[in-house]
């Protein structure tokens, strides 16, 4: 590529700099294709130039949304931006911890349940004689003492409940994370 | 009488709708659109108006963009296609054209 070619981009580069790096360089790469396009049909230098105007405009051209944009200020936009960060703020204070807890406890307990379940009917059936058993049983509204069969398919009942709450605190959770930033990326803040 | 103001207003607001249906035709790349739109004096515009425009398509979401390295000598090109919030927008704007159309038909009489 000719010197004035590539001397264009880089006066164009200079004047972009108030876009990100990334999409600055795709800018550019973008002009440099649309150059080689031009020699590609034999057009020179010179009139590739002339076509595309000076790079100090042609950088302009880009910023101007970006201008616009920034200097749009207004007390709407504040109003919107303190009534999100105090939503997000209190509602965060609680969601979060609480669901962040409520999740891997939840789905914790649902495995455990049916498995102590398991082992304290196994230890009945089978008369292991294993030791604590008598610390493993449903209470059910004042009735203690169930057959430890009764036990394990009311556990494993419970413990699906349990776990099923977990994923769905998790899911919850996860939404909640997601709708915020949704709603901060919306806001442009 | 200056034609020629109303001409760029009119430009300004159909541009917009005759790069999106170039794009819904076939993916296409910047140079491409441009030369496209220069066979229509009405519409040919320059790279530092077409551009910016891809770009801000690019933002809203109505037409995607990725990079094709050049084989056989060819640049490296940047292809736009139509994404699916695009062909909404489009087929909006399609009723506002007709919309458009049919008022000044009806207008101009006959």
């Amino acid at each position: 590529m000719e010197k004035i070619l590539t001397e264009y981009l880089e006066k164009m580069e200079k004047h972009l700099k108030p876009i990100a790096v990334a999409e600055r360089s795709d800018i550019i790469r973008e002009i440099k294709s649309e150059m080689q396009e031009l020699q590609r049909a034999r057009i020179p230098a010179e009139q590739i130039i002339e076509r595309l105007g000076s790079p100090k405009d042609l950088a302009k051209s880009y910023l101007g949304g970006l201008l616009s944009k920034e200097s749009g200020f207004s007390w709407n936009r504040l109003l919107a931006v303190c009534a999100f960060y105090s939503l997000v703020g209190f509602s965060g204070l609680f969601i979060i911890p609480c669901l962040a807890i409520i999740a891997p406890v939840f789905i914790a307990c649902g495995v455990a349940v049916p498995i102590l379940a398991a082992i304290k009917m196994a230890d009945y059936i089978f008369n292991l004689g294993l030791p604590y058993m008598e610390n493993i049983h449903v209470v059910l509204g004042g009735i203690e003492e169930l057959n430890p069969v009764v036990e394990f398919i009311i556990s494993c009942l419970a413990g699906i409940l349990l776990y099923w709450a977990g994923r769905g605190a998790w899911k919850l959770l996860l939404s909640y994370c997601k709708k915020v930033s949704r709603a901060k990326s919306s806001l442009s803040i | 009488m200056n034609i020629d103001d109303w001409k760029s207003q009119l430009k300004r607001g159909t541009l917009e709708f005759c790069i999106l249906l170039m794009i819904k035709k076939k993916p296409s790349y910047g140079y491409e659109i441009i030369s496209t739109l220069e066979k229509y004096p009405i519409m040919a515009a320059k790279e530092n108006t077409i551009y910016p425009l891809l770009r801000r398509l690019l933002k809203e979401g109505y037409i995607s963009s990725s990079w094709q390295e050049g084989l056989e000598g060819l640049p490296p090109r940047k292809y736009y296609s139509m994404t699916d919030k695009g062909l909404d927008y489009l087929s909006m704007m399609f009723v506002e054209w007709d919309n458009l159309l049919h008022a000044v038909t009806e207008l101009k009489g006959e």
